[in-house]
């Protein structure tokens, strides 16, 4: 297992190089190359994803290795989608770079699959990860599209896509995000309804997650005020990613919640 | 539309009433609040931590009195909150009367319905219905819901079911919920699926053993149970009779018996003797000490085997009046989101930049 995790990081290592190389020396096929890694980087890591479910019997996506790896392959996969519809191109050297810093946060972690606590034994626990992690994930991109849009406004650069297309992926990324982290809070809440008794939990995590909630929706409103625009709305990105990184990595590990990560 | 001066004041609330700007200002203000709040409730657990165990308007009336420097941003925030979901109502008000040109925003509209009607639900619930618990209940017996007259919840049976390790894996409870003498609604209850009838929810939260009794060896009569309540007739006539268990006691300094948990540690027996001649003596018996004096000199030499355990279940006994506002509040969410999506990719394939 470590060694195709090791494998799977190079060859997102590679991208990124490639990527790189791209934007000094101009050749099509590195392009090309880099995407084709990113296309075997996504493979491989969707065959390790399906094996550990296999073998668990359930999603692994309960401790800071399992988070940190799908929430790398829900980003790797956000970006293949992006790449293929939109043909972003270079986009790719920062959002793999953030995907690196993912997986290269899981790499050095126990990769054990662990029983599974009973309360999470429902499908409703899947169907709560998916959702949150794909989410988090467009967010994300998003934050990538936001700080590749303020480069671009100040750059004016060939290599960068222009600012009318990283706008217009920047809303398309939040607008997906939060549907799809509107979907996680919903079987969330019903799946605390089931096991609590209640639907909504003052627990840090839950009012966090709330605040991501209420910051997207924002968000998918702020975009028709005519001033905001394009760099405001970049900037918010950024800070709403800022957010997301609190509620995941910032109340597991440092604060006592109900989803700690280990 | 913005206001403008040439508005009438109906108007003018009207347009404020479904002011983006508002709704940008009044979330942003919301956020900000829980934000820094949130951080207080971290360090303040004994505070806050009960807050999941209340009524929220129960919590907030004895939070208040006792720090309200520390909560008077959930009051305000709520208003927030409110004030946005009354802005959102607007809009959606709007958006019906203009739905013939407007129906391919249904999806973005039906996510908005549902924040409407999930803010009500949680109102409503913060002031009307309950939270109790866990609640201890052996097989076989009743417990009356004292916030609901004339309903009572019955543990039929209870299984506790464990892993070769012993880790448990889950709580089997065939529980019915009665209603004036008559039950209404029978269902097993495990983890992650609770009993629910209108509101009320019933979860199993966790379980526990329950010393019930110990069995002895008594020379010449072989094993016998002993619990509360049992009685032992003797051969010469006199009886002994046991008036209570305790599963761990210490004794004084006065020679006195004192509780000192309920977890197997120094069980004692309480017991009185009835003897042949008329006399009787009462007094405990600690089962780590040899039996009393008074029992061994009628033979009553009675050697502690084993304990005998009873499980019992905890239960959570909940009632949220608002939560099937929130299933609808959820399915419209649900709804709206799928739509939002297909519309969003339909507007997309005609090439149309969509607003969403």
């Amino acid at each position: 297992m470590k060694t195709l995790l090791y494998l799977l990081f190079a060859l997102y290592l590679c991208s990124v190089a490639g990527y790189l190389l791209r934007l000094v020396w101009n050749r099509p096929w590195l392009a090309r190359l880099a995407l084709g890694l990113v296309m075997s980087g996504v493979a491989l890591q969707t065959g390790l994803l399906g094996w550990r479910w296999w073998q668990a019997g359930y999603l692994p996506v309960t401790n800071l290795f399992s988070t940190l790896f799908f929430f790398s392959w829900a980003l790797a996969l956000i970006y293949l989608y992006f790449e293929l519809r939109y043909k972003i191109g270079a986009t790719g050297l920062f959002v793999m770079l953030l995907n690196l810093v993912l997986l290269g946060g899981a790499l050095p972690r126990e990769a054990q699959i662990s029983p599974l606590i009973p309360s999470l034994d429902t499908p409703l626990f899947t169907l709560h990860i998916l959702f949150s992690f794909t989410g988090y994930a467009f967010f994300a991109m998003a934050f990538s599209i936001g700080v590749l849009y303020l480069v671009q406004s100040r750059l004016q650069t060939r290599h960068l896509p222009d600012k009318l297309l990283l706008r217009r992926i920047n809303e398309e990324s939040i607008f997906l995000g939060f549907g799809l982290f509107t979907l996680c809070m919903i079987a969330g809440s019903y799946w605390a309804y089931v096991a609590w008794g209640y639907w909504f939990s003052w627990n840090i995590k839950s009012v966090w997650s709330c605040l991501v909630w209420i910051f997207y929706a924002g968000m998918c409103h702020a975009k028709f005020v005519r001033r905001w625009q394009g760099g405001v709305y970049a900037w918010l990105s950024i800070a709403g990613f800022a957010v997301v990184l609190f509620t995941y990595l910032g109340i597991g590990l440092l604060l006592e919640s109900n989803h700690p990560l280990e | 539309m913005p206001p403008t001066t040439d508005m009438t004041l109906p108007q003018r609330l009207w347009s404020w009433g479904c002011s983006l700007k508002l709704a940008i200002y009044v979330a942003s203000l919301a956020t900000l609040l829980i934000m820094g709040g949130s951080l207080t409730m971290h360090k303040h657990p004994q505070l806050f931590g009960p807050m999941d165990d209340m009524l929220m308007a129960d919590w907030l009336a004895g939070a208040w009195q006792q720090a309200p420097q520390r909560v008077w941003w959930i009051p305000a925030s709520a208003l927030c909150l409110v004030i946005f979901a009354i802005n959102t109502l607007c809009c959606l008000i709007d958006w019906l009367l203009k739905i013939g040109s407007r129906w391919r925003k249904t999806g973005e509209y039906l996510i908005h319905t549902g924040f409407i009607l999930l803010v009500i639900a949680y109102g409503w619930n913060s002031f009307a219905g309950f939270r109790s618990g866990p609640h201890r209940l052996f097989p076989g017996e009743r417990l009356e819901l004292r916030p609901m007259p004339g309903y009572a919840i019955q543990l039929e049976e209870f299984t506790a079911e464990l892993s070769d390790t012993g880790r448990p894996l889950d709580m089997i409870n065939r529980l019915s919920l009665w209603r004036d003498e008559a039950p209404i609604k029978e269902r097993e209850v495990r983890i992650n699926q609770p009993l629910t009838h209108g509101g009320l929810v019933v979860l199993a939260t966790s379980f526990g053993r329950s010393l019930t009794g110990f069995t002895f060896h008594l020379p010449g009569r072989g094993l016998l149970d002993l619990a509360p309540g049992s009685r032992l007739e003797l051969d010469d006539g006199g009886s002994l009779t046991v008036l209570a268990l305790l599963p761990n006691v210490r004794r004084t300094s006065a020679d006195q018996v004192q509780p000192i948990g309920d977890q197997l540690g120094n069980p004692a027996l309480q017991l009185r003797l009835q003897r042949a001649d008329g006399s009787s003596w009462q007094g405990w018996y600690l089962l780590r000490e040899p039996p009393p004096r008074e029992l061994r000199a009628v033979n009553l030499h009675l050697r502690p085997m084993e304990p005998r355990f009873r499980d019992y279940s905890l239960l959570t006994i909940n009632r949220d009046p608002g939560s099937g506002l929130a299933a609808a509040g959820a399915l419209c969410m649900t709804f709206g989101v799928l739509l939002a999506f297909v519309s969003f990719y339909a507007k997309r394939a005609r090439g149309d930049r969509p607003e969403v």
